[in-house]
């Protein structure tokens, strides 16, 4: 590996390459459409010459003396018989032949349009526009000239055949031609004034002796050029038709050998390094061995690659033309022979052309050739280079651990025990290693491999350990395992923020799953269904430290997209907050402590009071203060709907739920994010999770149908109300029958009818949901977890005590199915709420068939909408990505694409990262620039203002194991 | 016909003076071509715009109260 010292790419350049530079290059010429003799030895100038590289191990290249592995290969190439088409210059032949004159090949533009057609390349070339758009105006001009500018011969169309044949379309005179002229001649039946034209005539008007026009009428002559268009003009025919005079790539090359070189640089075509002709091959490269490697089969058979395939068919029909030719074939066998040349020569660049059959394996599989081993997303560019399978990943289930800190990933020891961390052995570290070596690459702090300073591998394997750990020195390099503390990156597909890939540190834990905190699935969108995760072990000091400080979890809390923490409690973290808050009940010492337990909090503040029974007790509100840093100051309104006030550090009002806590901008943890530290935050987090976890706990949470059910008279109440609805409707129906409902501005009466069915229907379901959700308790856990934000909303709740509603497709009640009703349980016609879909019953008391069948149809379409909705977003967010990916913030500020053109002059127009802005909205006051000024008036020099600030110390905080140190730094 | 350039949407457009323009180039050390380019067809420009010029866009922010773009008129 070392022996590779990194080469530096001092310049690319792009162009054609001449055929000369093709036969200098090659290694050797290919003659033999063979591959191995009956020995299995390379035939010498066969495909598989040794000259053209080496791919079995053990051999040596003949080319330049490597062996298999360090030899890149070597180009050959083949001598074709005659010249054929570069498939991938098509258009670029098709538009120089229009362009350039038939008979001197010079650029039909004037010296005035030149300078023109050259001003405008050399301004697009500036300003970075398609330089496509001016050559191909320019080929329009060109195409425009009936001669040539230059030697005045008469200009031909060129047609095109796909994909490699050109035509030049001449007018010639049509064989029918005495009988257009006699037709011409010919009195005009309708007209009765035409007495037609007499030959006497024709002869005097066209100037053509007589006796020649006889001639020319019998057919005996055929008229000239000159003549020919003197008997048009006469009698106002036509007398010519298209020939398609095929132009063969021969005829091609010698035209556009003769472009001077001036006239093609105004096309935007560098001369010096890619002249026309060469768009014409008549040498073919051969690609070395090592990029058509052939593979023996399990039978001991040579299976060739599809391009060593392709090659054979080219060399044998180049054989075949050769000897035709010599033999003195007549020119309909050359000429067929020369486009069975042509079509494997371009099925071996391309063999996805759309109007040629693709060259197909013996199997009836089309051949990969060289276009399709780059195209596509298997390609060389997206599938070889762009991306890449890794070393040191591993995959598997995700499992949530509430124990972990968010910043910790559970690995599975068989994980940690394959993938392996770089050790560079020295005198401090030496015992350490040893240690690990001597445990061996099975037992779960060992090591897999040391490298010795010499630069050989050497494998640990339980019988050498012992042994090697003995030898193992300073300097010497260990792979020993994962181990908890170490860093690693952590990801789960689809990655479509930067949060989809965070560090994290490892915790070494038994099983076969990754285990997260579960306050980490929001960033990755994660859950527990059988979601899978991929881990990368880091393997240098610089990409650990820069994963350590950028990337772990904790510098990830807060989202660009929105500027407010993404990670925070959810769920049951909140329903237990909630339930410790609300009423804020109290605790005994007992209860408190162990509600504590999973925090750094092992004594607790006084007692908020005593009890009847004289026993000293705790509120919920007062426990929870205690996560909260000492001078935290923060009011504001919960999700539930009550204020919430914190004063330096205590929770005196409020209740702490989603708005106080959560994932998407909880407040709290913001605000600690932001106006503390990221660390802080990330305490914080994960104790107001422990927390909520030993809160729900204590009260025990749980949902089943009892708690959805409603008393009898609720049930009566709801009952009514839905027939109140009905009867509504039955009225509206009943007046648009009559033709007496008025339409609403801009709608038809049948809309108004739908629109006002659809609102009172609506009305139904609300009303019903008020009286179902008046019949619950506060302490409902639906209700709670409604309230506090955990999950669901007080629909689902409707839904489910209530009534389910009116079911849509399409925004509209359900109007599909039969001719003029839904169902065939309906009259025709039939307007009724029942009839289009409206679901009286809730999900706890049951749907009825009907019901459920319309439920089903508004449920479908909700399913094919995500379905639809991903696939589209994702493709959506390809294309952005890609038309952004290049540009970068520079340090001026302005945000520049790679050619330094400037999109933005400021990023974002204000030069801020969201995420370091304060979320609240009337805080728009730059405090910075108010404190600025009145620093500078205070003060008159630098230094005085220094000392006046002092220098902020904030300690950095690089792991889970640092924080009792960090702690006592940061005395909070 | 509309005169666009007073809609209260459409940001002021001025043509930027050429010693103005140096200390632009200069301040962002750019050619002219590497600035965000204008349409002269554009209705919101000036009418004594042409192809070359430097256009100043004062518009309203949301996030700073004013942003100053500047553009080069192609054509």
């Amino acid at each position: 590996m070392s022996q590779h010292a990194p080469k530096e790419i001092g310049e690319l350049s792009f162009g054609l390459m001449d055929p000369e530079e093709y036969r200098d290059m090659s290694a050797t010429k290919v003659i033999t459409a063979d591959t191995y003799d009956d020995d299995g030895f390379p035939i010498d100038m066969g495909l598989m010459d040794p000259r053209l590289g080496v791919i079995d191990p053990g051999l040596e290249c003949k080319t330049c003396g490597k062996h298999s592995g360090s030899c890149n290969g070597h180009f050959g190439h083949i001598e074709l018989a005659a010249p054929v088409i570069h498939v991938g210059f098509a258009k670029l032949i098709r538009r120089l032949l229009r362009g350039t004159c038939r008979d001197c090949s010079r650029l039909c533009l004037n010296d005035e349009e030149r300078e023109e057609f050259t001003s405008r390349l050399r301004r697009a070339r500036e300003l970075g526009n398609d330089l496509n758009d001016v050559t191909k105006a320019a080929i329009r001009q060109a195409r425009k000239k009936d001669h040539c500018p230059f030697c005045g011969g008469q200009q031909y169309d060129i047609n095109h055949e796909k994909p490699t044949t050109y035509y030049e379309v001449q007018q010639v005179l049509t064989s029918e031609y005495p009988d257009r002229i006699a037709e011409a001649m010919e009195p005009d039946p309708d007209d009765e004034d035409d007495r037609g034209v007499s030959p006497v005539e024709l002869a005097d008007e066209t100037g053509i002796d007589q006796g020649r026009i006889q001639e020319i009428l019998s057919g005996e002559f055929r008229p000239r050029e000159e003549d020919r268009k003197a008997i048009e003009r006469a009698l106002d025919v036509d007398l010519t038709e298209e020939d398609m005079n095929k132009l063969m790539p021969s005829d091609i090359r010698d035209w556009f050998e003769d472009i001077p070189d001036e006239d093609i640089q105004v096309l935007g075509i560098n001369a010096e390094r890619s002249r026309p002709e060469w768009m014409i091959l008549t040498v073919l490269p051969v690609p070395p061995v090592t990029a058509r490697p052939s593979i023996t089969l399990d039978n001991g058979q040579r299976s060739e690659d599809d391009l060593t395939h392709k090659l054979v068919d080219i060399i044998r029909i180049n054989q075949r033309f050769m000897e035709n030719r010599e033999a003195g074939a007549p020119q309909l066998i050359i000429e067929d022979l020369w486009e069975l040349l042509q079509y494997h020569v371009t099925t071996f660049m391309d063999n996805e052309i759309s109007g040629t059959p693709p060259a197909r394996h013996r199997s009836g599989r089309p051949l990969k050739t060289l276009s399709q081993r780059l195209k596509g997303k298997e390609g060389r560019f997206r599938g070889s280079l762009s991306g890449k399978r890794v070393n040191f990943s591993a995959r598997t289930v995700i499992s949530p651990d509430p124990t972990l800190s968010l910043n910790e990933v559970g690995v599975p020891d068989r994980v940690a025990t394959e993938m392996t961390q770089t050790m560079n052995v020295n005198e401090r570290n030496l015992d350490e290693a040893r240690r690990y070596v001597s445990n061996g690459p099975e037992a779960h702090p060992g090591a897999n491999y040391v490298k010795r300073p010499d630069g050989r591998r050497l494998k640990v394997t339980e019988k050498n350990c012992e042994e090697l750990a003995e030898k193992v020195q300073p300097e010497w390099e260990v792979s020993r395992h994962l181990v908890d503390g170490d860093i690693i990156i952590f990801n789960r597909q689809p990655s479509l923020h930067r949060m989809s890939i965070m560090a994290h540190e490892v915790v070494v834990m038994p099983y076969k799953t990754f285990r997260l905190n579960t306050t980490v699935c929001p960033p990755y969108n994660a859950d527990f269904d059988g979601d899978e995760m991929n881990m990368h072990a880091l393997q240098n000091e610089e990409a650990r430290a820069e994963a350590r400080v950028l990337m772990r979890v904790q510098e990830q809390m807060l989202s660009p997209r929105f500027g407010e923490n993404i990670i925070g409690a959810i769920q049951d973290h909140i329903s237990g907050t909630y339930l410790l808050t609300n009423q804020n009940p109290q605790f005994n010492e007992t209860q408190a402590l162990d509600l504590l337990r999973a925090t750094r909090i092992d004594e607790l503040p006084e007692p908020d009071g005593t009890d009847d029974a004289g026993n000293e007790y705790w509120t919920g509100r007062t426990v929870f203060s205690e996560l909260l840093p000492d001078d935290l100051n923060l009011e504001f309104v919960s999700s539930a709907g009550d204020e919430v006030v914190i004063e330096d550090g205590q929770l005196l009002e409020g209740t702490i739920d989603e708005d106080a806590v959560g994932a998407f901008g909880g407040e709290i943890v913001d605000t600690i994010a932001k106006v503390y530290s990221k660390t802080r935050a990330r305490i914080f987090v994960n104790e107001v999770a422990s927390l909520a976890m030993r809160s729900i706990m204590h009260f025990g949470f749980s949902i089943g149908i009892d708690d959805e059910s409603i008393s009898p008279a609720a049930e009566e109440q709801i009952d009514e109300a839905i027939e109140n609805a009905y009867a509504r409707v039955q009225e509206l129906i009943e007046t648009y029958d009559r033709g007496e409902l008025e339409s609403l501005p801009g709608r038809t009466v049948d809309e108004t009818l739908e629109m006002k069915i659809m609102q009172t229907l609506g009305k139904a379901r609300d009303s019903a949901g008020d009286i179902a959700e008046e019949h619950f308790d506060d302490d409902n856990p639906a209700v709670v977890m409604a309230e506090s934000g955990a999950r669901g909303s007080m629909l689902n709740l409707t839904q489910m005590a209530g009534c389910v509603g009116q079911q849509a497709v399409r925004g509209e009640r359900i109007n599909r199915g039969y001719e003029d009703r839904t169902l065939s349980h309906y009259k025709p016609d039939d307007l009724s709420a029942e009839a289009h879909g409206f679901v009286e019953h809730s999900y706890r008391g049951g749907l009825n068939p009907r019901e459920f069948f319309f439920h089903a149809m508004g449920g479908r379409e909700g399913l094919v909408d995500t379905a639809v909705r991903t696939s589209k977003s994702g493709y959506l967010q390809r294309r952005l990505i890609n038309a952004l990916s290049e540009l970068e913030t520079q340090y001026d500020g302005t945000v520049r694409d790679t050619s330094d053109t400037i999109v933005q002059f400021e990023f974002g127009e204000d030069g801020t990262s969201p995420v370091k802005v304060s979320s609240d909205e009337d805080n728009d006051i730059d405090v910075e620039r108010i404190a600025d000024r009145v620093l500078d008036t205070e003060f008159e020099s630098d230094e005085a203002k220094q000392q006046f600030l002092g220098q902020e110390h904030s300690p950095t905080n690089l792991s889970e194991h640092a924080d009792d140190w960090w702690m006592a730094q940061s005395d909070d | 016909m509309v005169d666009v350039s007073e809609h209260e949407l459409v940001p002021d457009h001025s043509v930027l003076a050429e010693e103005e323009l140096e200390d632009v180039l200069q301040e962002y050390n750019i050619d002219r071509t590497d600035l965000p380019k204008i349409k002269r067809a554009d209705p919101a420009l000036p009418d004594e715009a042409d192809v070359g010029d430097v256009i100043e866009i004062v518009r309203d922010s949301r996030t700073t109260d004013q942003a100053v773009v500047y553009r080069l008129v192609v054509e």
